[in-house]
């Protein structure tokens, strides 16, 4: 590690690795993540997202390797980590019987922060994500969305240098989705923040930098553009079509052409490296099904993640 | 300083909970009421009463036979010391003593003269129902006999007698004990509950340290245990309870030993992963803990092995240092040694109290 990386990096992981009883979590990753930059861990559940936070945390120990925050190792000093992190879990933890300022301040008060600056920190955060006029109320009374919002602003209470956010949308509603994306997009450059997330347009969206992670390891990292450059050789059609038979689908596959039908849309899904559009077509004419419409797609995120893992993001 | 921070959420939390401020106080409330109606039993009290006349003269005889008849169950002696005797085995509730020229007050009044008129009880100190009920009835009967509107002038004479401990006194000490013994799945409960939600691995992420966080639960669960403590205590002393010694050491005792439930109660939240867990694993303790310390029989009757493991607890030890400061008024100098077992205890269960948490207090 040369001088310049750890001044410049906000976390780095070294071949972190944490086992429970024979399940491999994460499985030796190598992250380096600098200061300002928007790092998204995306995967599907299980992959090893919260595991490799809660270590990053000095929640879990790792089973190997380790990591270090702002250039203090994760293992040797983690009370010098705890003070520099902020962190909003992915299950919305809040006390159910304090009101909004109550649960702010209890964060702000064990990071030691005076009465005045909390109050004013306080405010400024209740009222970036509207909660201020609600905040003296209980917050057991409060909605699912309005909970994860003071769940997502505890963690910024202590004005962290790195921001650890565990699915900050999980289960919300799209109008919910959205306010909390353009909140995490205003600390864009000012705080470094690793997000874990499900959700590609979450991670397309906000992020400086993508991670997919699979089963414990890191099989993709790079801009969301990079990432869907890397796969444009691989191109999608997408078919609205009538007699589809199941021979005509499997017709259409080769070794590297690849057909199915989407659960969602019902629509032929046709993918493939150097796909021909027009050979496409002429074979499902030749199989007697009729064509509504047919188009090229623009790769995603979830075509890259399906590339790679061969999975669904999404089950 | 962090903890008070912490334990100030703790307590908001528990206060503002009507359902388990209910069971906080409540419980003591009720389970103290129960064992006190349960023990305090008469139910049709007639007292026996044993008569000393020393004035011999016809108001007095009519004092005896009319008034004092009509109320309680009369026993005449002529010898103060068969008398005492008597009241030492439980035969007399109290006894009185008719002075000389008893008669002679009792005439002067009925002409209209405001005298003055002097009785002597003698009777068992830690029995209680002399004290509030006897000794009134005698009163009454007094004065109405004797028509006057001032009080009677009683000079009650208490006396100690250790044998006759009344049943409340015996299983006041070993009933708050058990109260404070329901501290351990109290505690349990509070801490695992914030590790079952999450709120303790939210907080593991600031730099609060493990002893900040056992400081922070450990003085939320005592003001709990003090208040219940004061619900024991008052319930205990309105249902009968005799307090001989001294109120501020026995408090002491009670204390101590709530530090002590409130100890274990998080070493078990430290060792379960849920509540489910840790209910059954702290009743599992408490229960066998109570029995064996003796808070429902003297643990006298058991066989040696067994009260040797008993007093390694420290609940058979404030059982013990309780009821002497309650019933027989012993002073700090004999309960020393309990003392310092109790005090030992605490500080070795927190001490490992705050190592399990370190190792074990991750999600």
């Amino acid at each position: 590690m040369s001088k310049l990386n750890s001044n410049t990096l906000a976390i780095q992981t070294f071949a972190l690795t944490k086992r429970f009883d024979g399940l491999m979590a994460v499985d030796s990753i190598n992250l380096e993540i600098s200061r300002g930059e928007l790092f998204s861990l995306l995967g599907p559940n299980g992959a090893g997202k919260t595991t490799t936070i809660n270590i990053l945390c000095c929640l879990l120990k790792p089973t190997s390797g380790t990591a270090s925050i702002m250039g203090y190792d994760i293992m040797k000093e983690p009370f010098r980590v705890k003070e520099l992190i902020g962190v909003a879990p992915q299950e919305t933890t809040i006390s159910e019987h304090l009101n909004s300022w109550e649960n702010l301040s209890l964060i702000g008060r064990v990071h030691r922060i005076d009465s005045k600056e909390l109050r004013k920190r306080s405010e400024e955060l209740l009222e970036t994500v509207g909660l201020l006029e609600r905040a003296k109320d209980r917050v057991g009374k409060f909605s699912g969305g309005m909970k994860r919002r003071l769940n997502l602003i505890m963690a910024l209470v202590p004005d962290p240098e790195i921001l650890f956010l565990d699915e900050p949308t999980l289960g919300l509603d799209p109008q919910s989705r959205r306010a909390i994306w353009d909140y995490i997009a205003e600390l864009k450059g000012k705080k470094t923040v690793l997000l874990t997330t499900h959700y590609l347009e979450e991670a397309d969206v906000l992020s400086d930098r993508v991670g997919i992670i699979d089963e414990g390891k890191i099989v993709a990292l790079g801009t969301p553009d990079e990432l869907k450059k890397n796969i444009s050789e691989t191109n999608t059609m997408i078919i609205s079509a009538e007699n589809l038979s199941a021979e005509a689908i499997e017709g259409l596959r080769t070794s590297d052409r690849y057909a199915e039908i989407d659960n969602v849309s019902g629509k032929l899904r046709v993918w493939g490296k150097g796909l021909n559009f027009r050979e496409v077509i002429d074979y499902l004419h030749f199989q007697d099904v009729t064509i509504y419409s047919a188009a090229l797609e623009q790769p995603t995120l979830e075509d890259v993640f399906l590339q790679i893992t061969g999975k669904e993001l999404r089950e | 300083m962090r903890f008070l921070e912490l334990a100030k959420r703790c307590l908001k939390e528990t206060y503002r909970d009507p359902l388990s401020l209910g069971f906080l106080l409540g419980f003591p409330l009720v389970f103290m009421l129960l064992f006190g109606f349960a023990f305090s039993g008469e139910t049709t009290p007639t007292y026996s009463l044993g008569v000393l006349d020393h004035d011999q003269s016809e108001i007095s005889q009519a004092f005896v036979d009319e008034a004092l008849a009509t109320a309680f169950e009369i026993t005449l002696y002529d010898d103060s010391s068969q008398a005492l005797e008597d009241l030492k085995a439980g035969d007399l509730r109290a006894y009185i003593t008719i002075p000389q020229g008893f008669g002679e007050q009792v005439y002067q009044n009925w002409q209209g003269e405001k005298e003055n008129i002097a009785l002597d009880i003698t009777y068992d100190e830690s029995d209680l129902i002399v004290k509030e009920q006897v000794i009134s009835m005698i009163d009454a009967v007094t004065r109405s006999f004797a028509r006057i509107e001032v009080p009677v002038t009683l000079n009650a004479s208490p006396i100690h007698i250790e044998s006759e401990i009344t049943y409340i006194d015996f299983i006041a000490p070993g009933i708050i004990i058990f109260g404070l013994l329901i501290l351990i799945p109290t505690s349990a409960r509070m801490m695992v509950r914030d590790k079952e939600k999450g709120i303790l691995a939210r907080l593991l992420t600031t730099p609060t340290r493990p002893w900040e966080f056992i400081s922070a639960y450990s003085l939320c669960l005592f003001a709990v245990g003090i208040v219940q403590i004061i619900i024991f205590i008052v319930i205990a002393y309105l249902m009968g309870l005799d307090i001989v010694g001294n109120a501020g050491l026995v408090f002491l005792v009670f204390a101590l030993t709530a530090l002590c439930s409130i100890g274990i109660g998080m070493i078990i939240a430290s060792l379960s992963k849920s509540e489910n867990q840790a209910d059954p694993l702290s009743w599992l303790i408490a229960m066998p803990l109570a029995m064996l310390s003796g808070c429902w029989f003297s643990i006298d009757m058991m066989p040696s092995w067994l009260q040797s493991i008993a007093y390694a607890f420290p609940f058979s030890h404030s059982i013990e240092a309780s009821r002497s400061i309650l019933s027989r008024g012993t002073g700090f100098e004999a309960v020393t040694s309990d003392f310092l077992f109790l005090v030992i205890w605490t500080v070795i269960i927190f001490a490992a109290g705050i190592l399990l948490f370190r190792r074990k207090m991750t999600i």
